[in-house]
């Protein structure tokens, strides 16, 4: 496969995987808005998505949805992350199933639709984003179902996998800013429960801890959990299993990525919530993020170097 | 129910050949079938249809953008979903001129850039060969397998009112426009339902198959790997090149995909480099090798002509053909028929004066109400004076430009091109078209796809069908 198509197909699933968590981070604020605008604020949501000299700022729920599905100047609006996703499809369209084309071809042309953005003001917004969040599901039910297990399937799950854990990692360190201005237990236990509806991992928590929000069980569910597909511990997994294939198969030279992984792979197994505990999460999270961009430029130096 | 009224306002033009219906008034046969489902099709279904193809194109993503704002719209090329269509007897003489026409023009550039019998013997002026800036001195005594230059052309024609077809231009470099050609039958095949079969349309959908078998053969490796270059997502003929590498199953490329290596061309595969073999490019010659030509092109491929030069790799098509399309060498065009294969044209040229002629310029000056004058090296209708319409300080502002340089201009008259039925605004009415057959040219000779792309000026009474000028484009059907 041609370096920049491999390139092509992890970005159209690392700007794919980045919208869904966005949709499912602004569904589940919204209803949280609703009980307590204090505690789940927007403004934390738009300073982790936009550049640092965004002078954008509101804290009307519809306006805040707006901007960050439709707003060209915000990089990670809905929009502008299709937009890119589609592209990197567009260049690659021999390569991936006609269904996953169209897929996103069709994403892209809902959201261009110029009647909707009057559509997120008359609806239900919950109803907006699930239709929105379909496309979403759309699209990763087409690769699982049509896409065939070669490098392109790999490609496209070290892009998600990738973006899923620095998504997760990032909705952790905004709740835990937010937890810090707070002392009150109960508010803490709401920002708990909060984290877990945003990452999907709620219900999860309930069957296993009940409904009594821990920090250290949250924690456990969200970072460790072994089987549960939004855990760090699965992606980091899977991220590595998809690497190792496309290392046997010779589509990726070694280098220090095995090393790299292995490293991450065993600092998320291994770390116990002591351990966690005594180097702070907030520092776990940071050197969790600096391992996943450690990994991410190497692959990027393997493949993509525009130097060769 | 019979709807009569859709027929209703279909006013024939003067002196100007309608497909559907002879002079006086009478429905031609190959137009019967698709007639007669009309006037038992309401004009709500119609127009139900006409929004059904639109919504077909944008989902499948045959469109270009528009760079507007810096927001890009995705735009689709205008479709009348009524299909122009043609009897096979027009066809196979169709056929047999346009072999006949690319045979003589792939001599011509064989013979061009190695002996030039041609200039020798004084059929075609050296000056007017050697003043071309189409005409690629690189090229000289270079040999491309098989000796074929021209592997794919969209010769463009239009039938004039006395029924017969001309040539107005050969399209040598890199003819676009065949996705449609397919995308239009696949929409016809959405919005017609049961009507191909009953009219016996000559299928166009192997076009890919033949295309690809063709570019196979082109190279002198045993298991060629074949390529298409494209300059990238901004090109607006984008959809095209993703879609013919999609079904043909080859890789679409872009420049820096590639590198040159010992005269070799390799693509960069995330398993390391991979040779090519053929390259069919979408890019212009002046963009091919930033080494041997515009220094500043970042779409192609530093050392690809040095490695074409060395046999290492077929360039589709061949580099410098475009002397043989030029607008003043296209008159000389019945005479390289007659030259190199003795042999009496098929398909006839449009009457062409060349401004570099004092007469000819003074003939075009008195005349010019009937005229129109272009650009030799012009395309994409651009640059051109239609002088029926233009104002009288226009004409003088346009000659002014000529008498600069008479010899990079021609006229011919303007021409009657014929109509066909369009379906617009909840009526029928006749629209000015054109024809644009794709022939593919292999060492086993030249295959032609039954149809093509017929360009339509959906504006009223306009004769310009260039997309870029407001034209759209219909399916074509050649029935058996």
């Amino acid at each position: 496969m041609l370096s920049r198509v491999a390139n092509n197909l992890m970005w159209m699933n690392r700007y794919m995987e980045r919208g869904y968590s966005i949709l499912r981070l602004l569904k589940v604020n919204f209803s949280a808005n609703q009980d307590s605008p204090e505690l789940f604020s927007w403004t934390p949501i738009i300073k982790n998505y936009t550049d640092v000299d965004t002078s954008f700022q509101t804290e009307n729920a519809i306006e805040c949805i707006e901007f960050m599905i439709f707003n060209l100047d915000n990089p990670n609006s809905i929009i502008n992350l299709v937009t890119k996703s589609r592209e990197n499809a567009r260049s690659a369209q021999e390569h991936i199933p006609r269904e996953l084309w169209l897929g996103i071809n069709s994403y892209f042309l809902y959201l261009k639709d110029t009647n909707l953005p009057d559509k997120l003001k008359q609806q239900d917004p919950i109803v907006f984003l699930d239709r929105l969040l379909n496309y979403q599901l759309l699209h990763y039910g087409n690769i699982d179902i049509t896409q065939e297990r070669g490098a392109a399937y790999y490609f496209m799950n070290v892009g998600k996998f990738l973006e899923r854990v620095i998504q997760i990692s990032d909705f952790t360190s905004m709740k835990l800013m937010e937890i810090a201005k707070t002392s009150d237990s109960l508010e803490r236990s709401f920002h708990w429960k909060n984290l877990l509806l945003s990452v999907g991992a709620y219900q999860l928590y309930l069957k296993k801890y009940k409904s009594s929000f821990q920090e250290d069980y949250v924690i456990s569910v969200i970072f460790q959990e072994q089987l549960f597909p939004k855990s760090l511990y699965y992606c980091v997994n899977k991220l590595s299993s998809h690497i190792n294939e496309l290392i046997l198969t010779n589509e990726l030279v070694k280098n220090d990525l095995e090393f790299l992984l292995g490293k991450l792979e065993s600092t998320i197994k291994y770390t116990t919530i002591e351990n966690i505990n005594e180097q702070g999460l907030e520092n776990f999270i940071e050197s969790i993020k600096q391992d996943i961009r450690n990994i991410s430029m190497s692959i990027n130096n393997v493949y993509f170097s525009t130097k060769s | 129910m019979q709807h009569l009224s859709l027929f209703s306002s279909y006013d024939l033009l003067k002196d100007t050949w309608d497909e559907m219906y002879s002079s006086d008034f009478k429905l031609r046969d190959q137009y019967e079938i698709i007639s007669s489902y009309l006037k038992h099709t309401s004009t709500d279904e119609l127009t139900k249809k006409e929004d059904l193809s639109k919504q077909l194109f944008m989902n499948q993503g045959v469109t270009f953008t528009v760079y507007n704002d810096e927001k890009g719209i995705e735009k689709i090329f205008p479709f009348d979903i009524l299909p122009r269509i043609i009897k096979h007897e027009e066809w196979e003489k169709i056929e047999a001129g346009i072999k006949q026409r690319i045979t003589a023009l792939n001599l011509f550039l064989k013979d061009i850039y190695h002996d030039q019998f041609i200039l020798k013997d004084k059929i075609i002026p050296s000056e007017l060969v050697y003043s071309c800036p189409y005409f690629l001195r690189e090229m000289k005594n270079l040999t491309p397998p098989h000796d074929i230059y021209v592997h794919i052309t969209g010769v463009d024609l239009i039938r004039n009112n006395d029924g017969e077809f001309y040539v107005l231009e050969d399209n040598l470099r890199t003819p676009s426009g065949v996705s449609y050609m397919l995308e239009n039958r696949e929409i016809s095949k959405r919005i017609f339902p049961g009507i191909l079969p009953k009219c016996n349309v000559l299928s166009v959908s192997n076009y890919p198959n033949i295309l690809y078998e063709k570019l196979k053969t082109c190279s002198n490796q045993p298991d060629p790997n074949v390529v298409l270059l494209t300059p990238g997502i901004y090109n607006s003929a984008y959809y095209e090149h993703t879609t013919l590498a999609r079904l043909m199953g080859i890789e679409l490329v872009e420049g820096s995909d590639l590198v040159v290596k010992d005269h070799i061309v390799f693509m960069k595969t995330t398993f390391g480099l991979k040779r090519v073999d053929v390259i069919y490019r979408r890019v212009d010659d002046d963009f091919l090798d930033p080494l041997e030509f515009n220094a500043n092109s970042i779409l192609g491929v530093a050392g690809i002509m040095s490695a074409y030069r060395k046999g290492n790799v077929t360039i589709v098509n061949a580099p410098g053909t475009g002397i043989a399309d030029d607008k003043a060498v296209y008159t000389f065009v019945p005479d390289m028929i007659r030259y190199y294969l003795n042999e009496e044209p098929i398909l006839k040229n449009i009457e062409t004066y060349q401004l570099g002629k004092p007469k000819d310029l003074e003939y075009v000056k008195n005349n010019i109400s009937k005229m129109v004058i272009k650009k030799t090296d012009g395309s994409g209708g651009y640059g051109m004076l239609m002088g029926h319409e233009a104002s009288e300080k226009d004409i003088e502002d346009y000659f002014k430009t000529v008498d600069k340089n008479p010899a990079a201009f021609i006229a011919q008259p303007i021409l009657k091109l014929s109509t066909a039925p369009c379906y617009i605004d909840g009526q029928l009415s006749p629209r000015c078209v054109d024809l644009r057959p794709f022939a593919i040219y292999g060492p086993d000779g030249i295959e032609i796809c039954p149809g093509g792309l017929t360009r339509v000026a959906l504006k009223k009474g306009s004769l310009v069908v260039n997309s870029s000028q407001g034209g759209g484009s219909k399916d074509t059907w050649v029935i058996k």
